[in-house]
C-alpha cells in the first residue's frame, strides 16, 4: 500500500475539506482521467485497488498515472475499548480530495477502453467521479 | 486588416471579488484587456464567444477583434493569452486578452499532435508516451500555426523525438529548449497478481513510516536530549 516513508508526527487531527481543488484539477499527463466531484478521503487500499482494476482491464495496452497520494494517518482504537486513555493507533493512510481533482490519469488506449478502466476504478471508490479527457475538456 | 471574428464586450466598473461573482450570476465572465502600449482595461464578456473560440481548430490562438460597447465601438484586434475555469463546472471564470500587432512578432504556445502509429506500439508492444504537448514559438500573430504534427512512425521502445526534431515553416523560431523530449516510447510491463510469499511478504512489512525527528542536527546529540515533557516538568 502507498504511504509516506517519513513522517513528522504520528497522528493528525481531521481538518475540514472546503472549497475545490484549485491545483490538481486538470490533465496532465495523460490523455484521459478520472475526476472526483465531492469532497472525501480516499484510502491507500481504494488507491491501490483502483489502481489494480485499471491496470488489469488494459493489460499491456496503456499508461497509467495516479495523481494522488495517500500522506494522512488515520486512528483507530481497538475494539470494546472505553472511550478516553488518548487517541487510538494508526490504522490507515487517506488522501484528502476536493471536488474537482484528478485522481487517475491514462494514456496509450482508445477512449471507450479508458473509459471502460476508469469505470472499474471509479467501482472502488467511495465518492462520486467523473470521467473526463482533453477533448472534452471544454 | 479585418478579422473574421468579432466579439463585443463592455468596460467593467465594478471590481474586485463581489463584483466579479454578480457578472457572472448575471451570464458574463470578468475579463482584462491590455498590451500594446495602452492602458489595461477591465472587461466583461460573453463567456459562450470566449468559450467558441478557445473550441476552435486554433484555440487560444485566434487573433480576433474585440468591439467596446460605448467609446465609439474601439477595435483592437486581441488574443487570449491566459484563462481559468472553474474545477468541477468546467466554466469560464476570467480571461486575459491582449492586444496584438499584426507587424509585430509574438511568442505564443503552439499544440502538438502526434501522427501515424510507433513501430515500438505496433511491433514491440510499448506505449507512446506523449510529454510535450505544447511548445513555445515566436513569429508573427498571422503565422501561427493551428498545430504541429509531429511524425511518431518510426519511434521505436527507448526512442524519443525532441524539440530539435520538429520541421517549422521559415520565420518561425522555436523558444522551447531543443534538447526537450516531445514523444518517446516506453515498454510497460503487465500487472502480475502477487504469490502467497509475496502477499505474506507485503503483509508483514512496517505499517508505520518512520518519524523524524526535531532540528537538522546529527542523530548523536538529538538521541541524548531529553524529551520535552521532562524538561516542562522541570522548569
Amino acid at each position: 500500500m502507498l504511504m509516506p516513508k517519513k513522517v513528522k508526527f504520528r497522528k493528525q487531527q481531521r481538518g475540514r475539506m472546503t472549497g475545490k481543488a484549485w491545483t490538481g484539477a486538470e490533465l496532465a499527463f495523460g490523455d484521459y482521467g478520472l475526476k472526483v466531484m465531492e469532497p472525501g478521503w480516499i484510502t491507500d487500499r481504494q488507491i491501490e485497488a483502483g489502481r489494480v482494476a485499471m491496470t488489469r482491464f488494459v493489460k499491456r495496452g496503456g499508461k497509467i498515472w495516479v495523481r494522488v497520494f495517500p500522506d494522512k494517518p488515520v486512528t483507530k482504537k481497538p475494539a470494546e475499548t472505553r472511550m478516553g486513555k488518548g487517541k487510538g493507533a494508526p490504522d490507515h493512510w487517506v488522501a484528502v480530495v476536493k471536488p474537482g481533482r484528478i485522481l487517475f490519469e491514462m494514456e496509450g488506449v482508445p477512449a471507450d477502453q479508458a473509459r471502460e478502466a476508469m469505470r472499474l476504478a471509479a467501482h472502488k471508490l467511495a465518492l462520486r467521479t467523473r470521467f473526463v479527457g482533453r477533448q472534452e475538456g471544454l | 486588416m479585418a478579422l473574421q471574428i468579432s466579439v463585443p464586450a463592455a468596460r467593467r466598473t465594478g471590481l474586485g471579488k463581489e463584483a466579479a461573482g454578480r457578472l457572472r450570476r448575471a451570464g458574463q465572465v470578468p475579463a482584462v484587456l491590455y498590451g500594446g502600449k495602452k492602458e489595461a482595461v477591465a472587461l466583461s464578456i460573453d463567456p459562450k464567444a470566449l468559450a467558441a473560440i478557445l473550441r476552435s481548430e486554433t484555440g487560444h490562438n485566434t487573433v480576433f477583434e474585440v468591439v467596446m460597447d460605448g467609446d465609439g465601438g474601439e477595435k483592437s484586434a486581441v488574443m487570449i493569452v491566459d484563462w481559468q475555469r472553474d474545477p468541477v463546472r468546467g466554466s469560464l471564470l476570467h480571461v486575459d486578452l491582449k492586444r496584438i500587432s499584426m507587424d509585430q512578432r509574438i511568442r505564443v504556445k503552439a499544440p502538438i499532435r502526434s501522427q501515424g502509429d510507433p513501430v515500438g506500439v505496433k511491433v514491440q508492444g510499448g506505449v507512446l508516451d506523449v510529454v510535450t504537448r505544447e511548445i513555445e514559438l515566436e513569429c508573427l500573430p498571422d503565422q501561427i500555426p493551428d498545430h504541429i504534427v509531429v511524425d511518431v512512425s518510426e519511434l521505436g521502445i527507448g526512442q524519443n523525438l525532441r524539440v530539435g526534431d520538429l520541421k517549422l515553416a521559415a520565420g518561425i523560431r522555436v523558444v522551447t529548449a531543443p534538447d526537450r523530449v516531445v514523444a518517446h516510447v516506453v515498454s510497460v510491463r503487465e500487472e502480475v497478481a502477487p504469490t502467497p510469499v509475496e502477499a505474506a511478504a507485503a503483509a508483514a512489512a512496517p505499517a508505520e513510516p518512520e518519524v523524524a525527528k526535531k532540528g537538522k542536527g546529527e542523530a548523536a546529540p538529538a538521541e541524548e536530549a531529553p524529551p520535552a515533557k521532562e524538561g516542562k516538568k522541570k522548569a
